[in-house]
């Protein structure tokens, strides 16, 4: 049981991993909620696995310990809370940026020439509703890269 | 348990009762005087604090009445009396900051009540006395920040931001297994107990382990180098009065939960994490200071000071003799104060000149009083005497020497050189905005005084270090003292009998 579970963690840590260096935004995003929730079955895992056990005290017979469900309980509602967020400044990023894609971003310690700092960079393109057709997402992406 | 525990919670539970307050759409003036009053009455608290636990007590109050190892505790000694006293200052001076300078978009964005809940985080983290608590003070701490990062949605601040919110989620997923290995190896959450167990079963690669991947954790959220990649672009995209609070105080909070795990908790396994620590800090000093170099405008220059800050911390706790621990926590103080120091400079010299960058030229004669302070922070934070920062690493240096290790006297040359090259980027700040000729078709814009007063508080507080450097080492010391035998803070949370975990029940008594 303990060896299946572990399998899984380090399957989810691993896809959540995968999904992390994506480009992608909202990849970004699932790919950290992966994560999570690996690490909450960790938790779950370490603290002893058995059948027929629930975790609670005033039931007769073998019980496991309430307390790390408890603790996995209380990180899953940070996390729901944390990923919403996570999940509106990827919106507005969106919105702002006019691409879904995290080179759109540009470098972290370099400036962006094109745009004055403070500003919009794209006030044409704010949004999903208003697609962008200046620059068509026709980008082809070979072995090389992006063309 | 004394009749001054429930100061434990007061720092916490102020602002975030003022920042709740906040949320109500109040007109400008009485909302700042709010914030103000929140801000003030903290710091009061933590003052409070401080002389409480003057005389090593340990302040221990326990949430919801249930006893150490079994509830959840607050818990207060030297050294998070100190530091709670110093993020309660910064807090002042930066909603003194964000008042003096109105930002009507961000502010109809509850700026301010985002800033209380900020506050309560880092205070909440510093008082703690539980491992999963730290986690949620983390978080209340983290999901301020995130807010306050992005507020504005600035293409800057958004591309920043992200980076910056997913790099922490990711370390807090990691917290959160270290939490459930510390529980499973272990069995209990409570530093205290958590402190006993560990000393109980002896050296252990298991509790090795937990302790390497607490510090992993704890130095992506400090900026330990390769995983402080998202600092120094994040901290110059946020508005100047938060960003001076976030580069103060923020990732000293993963510095004191540093201190706080491997002086107090897991003191047993010093071997590996004190070398882990001592080749960060060697590398991230350096790297603090090679950044700063290299940049070319002021609060890029600053964030990497921040950097280098962290990797000089990392530096005294790796040594880890009592004597480095010492000097570790007045290099600590000194840090927060002149980082939020120069922050607030760095506003007052920003909106004078109209541009971030430093090469103006010629400030000097419109801003005499600002080069003066400029140049007591850069002897500050470069470690030149007559400041309190000569003190602090001169400590450092000497400790490091003292303890004698290759790896100690490579740290030791690191800073050296570190201190150099921040003194030369510094110098660079000092000839490009200062000195010469202002050019004369560029005008100076002047500056309000309430605008101008933060950031020459901040540099009087910079300059009553350097005096009562004294009184300031003696008190590291004590603290140290401490921090080197933990059995008074063991002694203090779990009280003298030994812990006795109650029987598990056998079912029969069923119906209660």
């Amino acid at each position: 049981m303990e060896t299946l579970f572990a399998l899984l963690v380090g399957l989810l840590v691993a896809a959540g991993v995968f999904l992390l260096l994506s480009r992608t935004i909202v990849r970004v995003v699932l790919g950290l909620s992966f994560i999570t929730y690996g690490g909450n079955l960790a938790t779950l895992t370490v603290a002893g696995l058995r059948e027929d056990a629930p975790p609670l005290l005033t039931l007769p017979g073998p019980y496991v310990d309430p307390l790390p469900q408890a603790l996995i309980l209380t990180a899953i509602v940070i996390g729901f809370a944390t990923t919403a967020l996570l999940l509106t400044v990827a919106l507005r990023a969106y919105q702002v940026a006019g691409h879904d894609d995290v080179a759109a971003f540009g470098d972290n310690l370099a400036r962006d020439t094109e745009a004055e700092d403070g500003m919009i960079a794209d006030p044409e393109h704010q949004g999903p509703d208003q697609p962008d057709v200046e620059e068509p997402r026709t980008l082809v992406y070979t072995a090389r890269g992006r063309e | 348990m004394t009749d001054l525990a429930w100061l434990t919670l007061a720092p916490a539970l102020t602002p975030l009762g003022f920042g709740l307050l906040l949320l109500w759409p109040w007109v400008r003036p009485v909302r700042v005087g709010v914030a103000l009053a929140g801000a003030l009455l903290t710091l009061a608290f933590a003052l409070g604090l401080l002389a409480a636990t003057a005389d090593g007590a340990v302040l221990v109050s326990a949430l919801g009445g249930w006893p150490a190892p079994f509830g959840i505790v607050m818990t207060a000694d030297r050294l998070a009396a100190g530091v709670s006293v110093l993020g309660a200052v910064s807090a002042v001076l930066a909603v003194w900051q964000a008042a003096a300078d109105p930002d009507p978009v961000r502010e109809k964005h509850h700026l301010f009540a985002l800033m209380s809940f900020l506050f309560a985080g880092v205070q909440l983290s510093f008082l703690t006395g539980d491992l999963f608590n730290l986690f949620v003070a983390f978080e209340v701490m983290l999901v301020a920040s995130y807010a306050l990062a992005v507020l504005g949605s600035t293409r800057e601040q958004l591309r920043e931001g992200f980076r910056y919110i997913v790099m922490n989620l990711a370390a807090s997923a990691l917290l959160v297994v270290a939490c459930g290995l510390a529980y499973g190896v272990l069995g209990t959450l409570n530093f205290a107990h958590l402190a006993q167990r560990s000393a109980e079963l002896g050296p252990n690669t298991t509790v090795t382990a937990v302790g390497v991947l607490l510090l992993l954790v704890f130095a992506a959220k400090g900026a330990l180098f390769p995983l402080g990649f998202w600092l120094p672009g994040t901290y110059p995209a946020l508005p100047p009065a938060v960003g001076g609070f976030f580069a103060a105080v923020l990732t000293k909070v993963g510095v004191y939960a540093l201190i706080r795990v491997f002086t107090t908790v897991f003191t047993g396994e010093a071997g590996v994490t004190n070398t882990l620590l001592l080749l960060l800090g060697t590398v991230t000093m350096l790297y603090g200071a090679l950044g700063a170099v290299s940049q070319r405008e002021w609060r890029r220059i600053l964030a990497f000071l921040v950097v280098s800050s962290v990797g000089y911390l990392a530096f005294g706790l790796g040594v880890g003799t009592a004597e480095a621990v010492r000097a570790s926590l007045a290099y600590f103080a000194v840090s927060v104060l002149v980082t939020a120091a120069l922050f607030a400079l760095a506003t007052v010299a920003e909106r004078a000149a109209g541009t971030r960058l430093v090469r103006v030229r010629g400030m000097l004669d419109h801003l005499p009083l600002l080069a003066g302070c400029f140049l007591l922070c850069a002897l500050t934070v470069a470690g030149l005497p007559p400041t309190g920062g000569f003190v602090a690493k001169y400590a450092l240096v000497r400790a490091g020497l003292s303890q004698g290790s290759v790896l100690a006297v490579v740290a030791v040359v690191s800073a050296l050189v570190s201190s150099l090259l921040i003194l030369f980027a510094l110098l660079a700040v000092w000839r490009g905005f200062f000195w010469g000729k202002h050019p004369p078709e560029d005008p100076v814009r002047p500056v309000p005084l309430h605008l101008r007063l933060p950031a020459y508080v901040a540099c009087a507080l910079v300059a009553g270090l350097a005096v009562f450097a004294g009184p300031l080492l003696e008190r590291a010391d004590t603290t140290a003292a401490e921090l080197r035998d933990n059995t008074r803070y063991i002694r203090g949370v779990l009280g003298d009998e030994p812990v006795i975990i109650p029987a598990a029940p056998t079912g029969e008594e069923g119906e209660r």
